[in-house]
């Protein structure tokens, strides 16, 4: 691999890697605002430059500058070398470059971070982007000095809104274009854009059009400052107050890598941000997706139901024990779901074994809107785990006309979720134990609903559409009297009469490395853009 | 040394000067394009160009024959020559006469030009407000075309040749070269990143040479009489600065004009010579050489260059207003040729409010894509407020020249070196005038650009008559 220097550190580079992502790549942070390692270079912030040394045949460029000599009592002029902003400058074999080392550079950045504050409200208490802004960062990092401008700061529009979901503040801006390159480059609508000039400068919407489609909260995630906030999130919280967990979202078979935000104390869910990813989501979300966070709370089966009203657990589980005790095991029907996590699967799958049963099905969410940038039509998150867990499942379809037809009477899913709101055949079971973390049609005809923990109160793997598989952290705790759903399959066992062979999450993830689905993903690329 | 020469002024002042019969008649109009598209191939039309030694006339100063040298023909796409006639720069006005007195030449030297890289098409990029310009220009294509000159075999000779008027909005970014292309595509008219150079990523994508409108305006004279010849025109032929150009003088002089002479006059004959001396016949006090964006000069000051390579080596000593005036020269000097528009400043002038003229200009014009730029300009403009308004302080004057030094170099364009170069040429020339708007808060208010009771002499007198000398 060829290699260049920064700040006498060998980086090793591919072809085509500009200095800074050469550098990200390495793990050294040069300084940016508007390079995103998934948008197109503009170079206009000019917090970047570095200084590449001439080649031994060749002659840095310098310019004419002045310094004020104290003792001379006058303007001394001096010299310095053409910076290059290492955002466009692309890695060549051998090139020396120097950012921390070079007192030029040192000097520019504090100026281009003087530049950017000079202006700007310095509102940071009624920000939301306090606590993960980079003019904050930065200005402790490379400039340090005391304000030199004590004037009134030129004034802009503020609080306008793009749209539903996202609110500018012109005076915040800083005039990167992340925004108006990620809605043209990647969401495909150049619906964003600048108007006036110089230090005048603001983001505008098209004229007649608003910041609308499926990937407008990105617009707020790419922005370094506060200029772009989120309506959702908007004087919710302090960010350093949160802790995230390392997720994948549930809104589709993409499984895009994401950080679920929430407020330990509260127990509160608060957003969804872009984990990078390049196999997967690379750095976005869809809207959708983003809003998903809400998932927590929202259709939430917080406690167990029997013939729809609210039990205890141990009431509900004698009921299924009712119900479920003197029947034919192996004449038992379980119905997975590709809506939950391979260990609640496993567990059930596991517990269709022990009781020798062969009759599968699996069960999930109606197909939906699908783009091809992220967005896919299964929406379910696991579709691929759950066949690859038991490629004889038989579709819900079929458990419909099976029930209709008397040929299953008793059924224990996971779930609430189905592919279809007609779930009338249902009603002709003679028994139905769900195990659900959400509402939904299975829930509705179900005798008795076991509450299960949403995907993040509990650690879960799935598998996307790529077939990757993919390890979600546990975050929030469980809502109400919610438990993991591998724990309920293993009580609902016992109240059957059936010994479960697990009793803890690593011993479902043992018999997880045993089954079909493929070998864990390497983890994440963590470093690239924020 | 004051040469006066005609080859493109000759139709200057002369009735129906701008039109194709007397271009014909007075100046073997469309005899250079007939030679060349007849009688020369493409490498021989560069080779000669080369030699002409024509120093780019929009300020850069770099050598149009080499800039044509770099058009490679690509293997799918067509080429552009693009004309940049959006003349912005504050003291420059020269593009305009020749667009509005002679056009044709302007348009015979787009057909040569085109020729020369390879392309077709030319684009002329013209500021919106000059409307007599516009419509000149407009006509002399029409002229041309229905002559035959422009079209499908222009002189007989199957290489398609069309020229185009395109309307800019009247933005002083936009005679950046790579704004100046976006704007022509109707995109914001901001800077691109170079590399790539348009050469090989240009107008619409494709290779594209950026000429001065004044450059390919003096192509056909070049050819006409042979390139060597021509750029031995030249006081400065030995240093590569050749021919003749458009210099213009303005500010505080008796008869602010423009007149064609050969490369190499003096800013004393050009203050005193052709300009007709300062106002009031005031002392002359500073000089701006070629557009606001170029250093000033004292007038009392002297060359420094005891260097024997240096090219001013002979002048080391004495007085700058007697160097003749070329690229390379003023390079020497500290500043910049520039457009060759010189700006005369009486005795009595306040630099304070000089600059802070200047850099009001800078901050309205400034794109805002670059952040030292957008912010800077906007900087230095406070402060010299400030200044004017005797309410600046000592360390805000102290804070001046780190802004500018920021802005220097650090920005995607020019534009950020041509802010920061008159700022910090006026503090280093100017500090101690500065120091006294600090203490004195009423000096702001006594502070002057013009020469009091002293007007212009009328327009009758200027430009055509200088010509005819």
């Amino acid at each position: 691999m060829p290699t260049f220097k920064l700040d006498g550190k060998t980086i090793p580079f591919e072809a085509g890697d500009s200095i800074i992502r050469a550098a990200e790549k390495a793990g050294v942070e040069i300084p940016h605002y508007c390079y995103h390692a998934g948008l197109s270079s503009p170079a206009n912030c000019r917090m970047c430059l570095v200084e590449i040394l001439p080649a031994a045949n060749q002659r840095a460029m310098m310019l004419d500058i002045v310094e004020w000599d104290e003792k001379l009592g006058d303007y001394k002029a001096v010299r310095k070398p053409k910076l290059q902003p290492s955002c466009q400058f692309m890695a060549t074999e051998g090139q020396e470059v120097l950012a921390e080392t070079s007192t030029h550079v040192i000097e520019a950045r504090a100026g281009v971070q003087e530049f950017l504050l000079l202006n700007h409200p310095v509102d940071c208490p009624i920000c939301d982007q306090a606590g993960e802004c980079k003019l904050q960062d930065y200005w402790l990092e490379h400039q340090k000095t005391p304000k030199r401008m004590h004037d009134e700061p030129v004034h802009k529009p503020k609080a306008v809104s793009f749209g539903d979901t996202i609110v500018y503040d012109a005076e915040r801006c800083v005039m990167c274009t992340r925004c108006i390159r990620f809605m043209d480059e990647v969401a495909k609508d150049p619906v964003l854009d600048m108007r006036e000039r110089g230090n005048l400068k603001e983001v505008i919407v098209a004229p007649g059009r608003k910041l609308e489609g499926h990937y407008t909260l990105m617009t707020e995630h790419v922005c370094p400052v506060g200029a772009l906030t989120s309506k959702d999130f908007r004087f919710k919280a302090r960010v350093w107050f949160l802790k995230t967990a390392k997720t994948v979202c549930q809104g589709c078979a993409t499984g895009c890598n994401a950080h679920f935000d929430y407020d330990p104390r509260s127990n509160k869910a608060l957003r969804y941000r872009p984990r990078d990813n390049e196999a997967v989501n690379k750095y976005w979300m869809c809207d959708e997706g983003m809003l998903s966070y809400r998932d927590v709370t929202s259709n939430r089966v917080p406690g167990a139901l029997v013939g729809g009203k609210p039990v205890k657990l141990d009431r509900a589980l004698e009921d299924a024990k009712k119900r479920f005790g003197s029947v034919q095991k192996s004449s038992i029907a379980f119905v997975l779901s590709a809506k939950h996590s391979l260990e609640d699967n496993l567990a059930l799958f596991e517990l269709a074994e022990l009781c020798a049963s062969r009759a599968l099905y699996v069960t999930g969410a109606p197909d939906g809107y699908s783009d091809d940038i992220l967005i896919h039509a299964d929406k379910n998150s696991n579709t691929a785990g759950v066949k690859n867990l038991a490629p004889e499942a038989k579709s819900f379809a079929d458990l419909l006309a099976d029930a209709s037809a008397g040929k299953v009477t008793h059924v224990i899913a996971l779930g609430g979720a189905a592919p279809t709101e007609e779930v009338t055949a249902l009603g002709r079971l003679e028994g139905l134990v769900t195990i659900a973390a959400h509402e939904g049609p299975i829930t509705g005809a179900a005798h008795v609903v076991l509450p299960a923990a949403a995907w993040i109160e509990s650690s879960g793997t799935f598998v996307n559409a790529k077939g990757m598989r993919q390890l979600a952290e546990k975050g929030t705790e469980p809502l109400g009297a919610s438990e993991p759903g591998w724990k309920l399959v293993g009580k609902l066992a016992v109240a059957i009469g059936v010994e479960p062979s697990w009793t803890t999450l690593k011993d479902v993830r043992s018999m997880l490395v045993a089954t079909s689905v493929p070998p864990p993903e390497p983890p994440s690329a963590e470093a690239s853009a924020e | 040394m004051l040469k006066h020469t005609n080859y493109l002024t000759k139709v200057y002042g002369v009735k129906d000067g701008h039109t194709l019969a007397v271009y014909e008649r007075e100046a073997q109009g469309y005899q250079a394009a007939k030679k060349v598209l007849t009688s020369m191939t493409r490498e021989q039309v560069v080779d000669e160009a080369k030699k002409a030694n024509i120093r780019g006339r929009g300020g850069a100063g770099f050598p149009m024959g080499v800039k044509w040298s770099f058009m490679r023909p690509h293997a799918t796409k067509p080429a552009y020559l693009v004309l940049n006639a959006d003349e912005g720069e504050p003291g420059t006005h020269k593009d305009r006469t020749l667009m509005e007195e002679n056009p044709h030449s302007v348009i015979e030297g787009c057909i040569i030009g085109c020729y020369g890289i390879g392309a077709h098409v030319a684009y002329i990029y013209v500021r919106d407000e000059l409307h007599l310009s516009k419509a000149r220009l407009e006509a002399a294509i029409e002229e041309a075309r229905a002559k035959g000159y422009l079209g499908k075999t222009p002189f007989g000779k199957a290489y398609p040749v069309d020229v185009h008027v395109h309307t800019g909005a009247g933005a002083y970014i936009c005679g950046e070269e790579t704004s100046l292309l976006n704007s022509l595509e109707g995109r914001r008219g901001e800077p691109r990143l170079k590399p790539p150079f348009p050469a090989q990523v240009g107008a619409f994508g494709c290779p594209t040479t950026v000429n001065n409108l004044e450059t390919i305006g003096i192509v056909p004279s070049a050819f006409l009489m042979g390139c060597e010849e021509f750029s031995k025109l030249s006081a400065l032929h030995a240093i590569n600065d050749g021919g003749v150009r458009l210099y213009g003088v303005n500010g505080h002089v008796k008869k602010p004009c423009v007149v064609e002479l050969a490369v190499g006059p003096t800013l004393r004959e050009l203050v005193y010579d052709v300009g007709g001396g300062v106002l009031g016949d005031k002392p002359l006090w500073a000089i701006i050489p070629g557009g606001s964006s170029t250093p000033v000069l004292r007038a009392d000051e002297l060359v420094h260059a005891p260097d024997e390579k240096s090219p001013l080596h002979e002048y080391h000593g004495k007085s700058i207003l007697d160097v003749p005036l070329g690229v390379d020269t003023a390079r020497g000097l500290g500043t910049m040729l520039g457009t060759c528009c010189i700006t005369v400043m009486a005795e009595g002038t306040s630099p304070v409010a000089a600059m802070q003229n200047l850099m009001q200009f800078y901050r309205h014009e400034s794109c805002g894509q670059c952040t030292p730029c957008r912010e800077g300009s906007g900087w230095l403009v406070r402060i010299c407020d400030k200044l004017m308004a005797g309410t600046a302080t000592m360390a805000e004057l102290d804070t001046l020249h780190s802004v500018a030094n920021n802005i220097m170099g650090n920005t995607i364009c020019a534009f950020g070196e041509g802010t920061a170069m008159p700022a910090l040429g006026f503090l280093k020339k100017f500090r101690k005038d500065f120091e006294a708007y600090v203490r004195d808060s009423q000096a702001g208010k006594r502070a002057t650009l013009v020469v009091e009771g002293e007007s212009f002499l009328p327009p009758s007198a200027n430009a055509g008559a200088q010509a005819a000398e």
